[in-house]
């Protein structure tokens, strides 16, 4: 999977090099607009990173430029600007992606993962997700652990729906806020731990392996193995 | 109906309509005076020649022939006659000579002599000044001239005003048509040019309000004309240009602002992240989790002053789409709902049903979770939170009232404000003034007390979707 990081913070540049590279992406790198087109148009990338605050152009010019000349793989904007800019919001429509800096690499890695699926081929839509011995029917809105059926409400099941979804993979308070609530917001309360937490009551009984676990600071995680 | 333009034609044309009445009336009485010098002076002329014919002829059986004769010849050429009538009347003058003693000494003119009789011996007319006479069962008035002659009899000639009268009249009919006429004009112009003006200044001022809620880009129409409402319009436009570059300089300064700190705060959170990653031992991690916590935190802080900050100064961006705040709502309860009951505290909603608005869903969401997180932070346990949504008029009435303590009397007066908090929170304070910002960018408002039961209760009305088409 190759990637194009338009960034031109060093600081940040670094740190999300390692963490992408960590993640499984080859990471190009550039500082500015132009350095930007010049790679975009010498090499293909699956998905690009973008600043908006760039020092030579405006990071939607060159979004808009790479699309004239023919780029059109799915873009994850980045901004530290205050409000959605319209422009973003039409990108957001035609498939593109943003997120407001301060952000948590879970949650980078989780929208790129989408764009770059949104992109890809659509493979058929599963009706049953299993992980490990938790089951969940899609059809008929019903989770199973270990032959048991789990008393969810609809919207626990959505919740513990989305985190099988990510198995393996840790979803932040704000991705869950806006994949399961539809709201970017940010409490200063544990409004989602408290939702976790009764989830987790009614997944991981007594005498079961927990699945559902806490990384504090960061999130949580389904356990797939 | 009462509108500027009618009400300035009204008492224009009041003033313009008394106006031409007093110049009418003027001309009035300066023809009617003329008419009446007219009609005296051939009176006196008359009963000069009258009387002296009278002195001259001898007082026998041909007297009253000679006399009735030269009466007769005058009246033919009596002022301000209506052209052909001058055959039928002969009831228009007359001719009386009194004797000495009070007798009848001749009479020519039509009817009885008697009537006249009595009114001249009833009146006080005084020989060479023409008078006025009114004769009974005649209801137009005689000018009357009278002459005293030698032998001590009197010979009064009277002249009826009914041509004069007859003459003014048909002035005044003209005159009230023709005054009419001005009037109803005058009123016409008058309103249809200031309905023109007016309009133009209505467009500037519904332009400028318009201006006021959505963008500040737009300007209010100006016209060609240099006239006070295109110089209205000029400087109108002049404060619209200087409000917008003080805006736009307020917006860079805090886009700036959030952009410098917000880079480091990446920077570092992503460090941070990284290094939890690494970081293997709980005892390890705990800084660093408590450091990443700490760090959202400000970040929050730093949106939420930026937006108080921007909205005080009514320069907060939205950008707008429908929201059903009922269904919102629900939402946000059913987020909040678990944390609640952890706490012991209940939450019930009251609503009427769908309730669109149209308003900047990032900052609503964030705006309701405030109020939620407020009763989260500052209710003590086993309190009940009740919400109810309702339309009054063309506005959205959201309340929110709990049965707990109440907001201390010390900040009750500004819970609204920055850093007002009571002494034992632990908030940064901008909870509510967050709320109340968003509420007055959306051209709403938000007011806080304690209800009844003595629990605090805030009030919040934004206008509804279809009040804002317009």
């Amino acid at each position: 999977m190759r990637l194009l990081l338009v960034e031109d913070e060093r600081d940040i540049q670094t740190f999300l090099r390692r963490s992408l590279e960590e993640a499984g992406y080859q990471v190009d790198v550039a500082s500015d607009g132009k350095t930007a087109e010049r790679l975009a148009h010498d090499a293909t990338y699956d998905v690009l990173i973008v600043d908006l605050g760039l020092p030579d152009m405006d990071g939607i010019s060159l979004i808009l430029r790479l699309r004239r000349i023919g780029i059109d793989a799915p873009v994850l904007i980045l901004s530290a600007r205050r409000s959605v800019d319209d422009r973003v919001r039409g990108l957001e429509q035609g498939g593109d992606d943003y997120l407001t800096k301060p952000f948590a690499l879970a949650e980078l890695l989780a929208r790129l993962r989408n764009l770059v699926k949104r992109n890809g081929p659509a493979g058929s839509e599963a009706t049953k997700l299993r992980v490990l011995d938790l089951e969940l029917d899609l059809l008929r809105r019903e989770a199973i652990r270990s032959g048991e059926l789990l008393q969810l409400t609809p919207q626990e099941f959505v919740l513990l729906e989305y985190l099988c979804r990510n198995a393996g993979r840790v979803v932040t308070r704000s991705m869950i806020l806006d994949k399961v609530w539809g709201m970017r917001i940010q409490p200063d309360t544990n409004v989602v731990d408290v939702h976790i937490y009764r989830l987790r009551g009614k997944v991981d009984g007594k005498g079961q392996q927990p699945m559902i676990r806490t990384l504090r600071g960061v999130g949580y995680v389904l356990k797939d193995r | 109906m009462h509108s500027a333009a009618w009400r300035i034609s009204v008492w224009g044309t009041l003033a313009y309509a008394c106006g031409t009445m007093l110049v009418f009336l003027f001309l009035h009485q300066f023809v009617a005076a003329d008419i009446q010098r007219r009609s005296d002076a051939w009176l006196s002329g008359e009963v000069e020649v009258l009387a002296d014919v009278a002195e001259r002829t001898p007082k026998n059986a041909l007297y009253g022939r000679v006399v009735g004769e030269i009466a007769e010849l005058a009246s033919k050429e009596v002022p301000n006659k209506v052209r052909g009538e001058s055959t039928a009347s002969d009831d228009s003058v007359f001719v009386l000579q009194i004797g000495a003693p009070g007798a009848l000494q001749l009479w020519v003119g039509a009817g009885n002599a008697e009537p006249y009789l009595r009114a001249i011996q009833k009146s006080s007319i005084v020989p060479e000044r023409p008078t006025d006479l009114r004769v009974e069962g005649i209801s137009i008035p005689f000018r009357v001239a009278s002459v005293r002659i030698d032998d001590g009899s009197h010979i009064y000639l009277g002249l009826s005003e009914r041509d004069e009268m007859r003459v003014l009249n048909n002035l005044q009919l003209r005159f009230i048509l023709v005054w009419l006429l001005l009037v109803l004009l005058g009123f016409a112009i008058v309103f249809y040019t200031t309905r023109r003006m007016l309009r133009h200044v209505r467009e500037i001022s519904e332009a400028a309000s318009r201006i006021g809620h959505s963008d500040l880009k737009a300007r209010v129409p100006t016209s060609a004309r240099n006239d006070e409402v295109g110089q209205l319009a000029g400087t109108l436009n002049t404060m619209l240009d200087r409000i917008e570059s003080s805006m736009h300089q307020l917006h860079t300064i805090t886009d700036s602002l959030a952009h410098d700190l917000r880079s480091p705060l990446t920077a570092i959170r992503g460090k941070l992240e990284m290094s939890l990653s690494a970081a293997t031992h709980g005892e390890q991690a705990e800084p660093i989790v408590s450091a990443i916590e700490e760090l959202d935190r400000l970040n929050e802080f730093l949106n939420v002053s930026l937006d108080v900050a921007e909205a005080k100064a009514d320069a907060l961006r939205l950008s707008r789409s429908s929201i059903d705040l009922d269904e919102l709502l629900h939402v946000m309860i059913d987020l909040y709902e678990p944390s609640m009951s952890e706490r012991g505290l209940t939450i019930r909603l009251h609503s009427a049903g769908a309730l669109v608005i149209d308003a900047d869903s990032a900052l609503i969401h964030r705006m309701i979770a405030n109020l939620f997180d407020n009763e989260l932070k500052h209710l003590p346990s086993a309190c009940t939170v009740t919400l109810h949504l309702q339309t009054q008029d063309d506005t959205a009435l959201l309340s929110l009232e709990d049965d707990g303590p109440g907001f201390a009397p010390e900040v009750s007066a500004h819970v609204f404000e920055r850093r007002v908090k009571g002494k034992e929170s632990h908030g940064h304070g901008l909870g509510l003034a967050f709320v109340d910002a968003v509420v007055r960018a959306h051209g709403g408002v938000a007011t806080a007390s304690n209800g009844p039961n003595g629990g605090a209760r805030i009030t919040l009305s934004l206008p509804l979707a279809t009040a804002r088409v317009m």
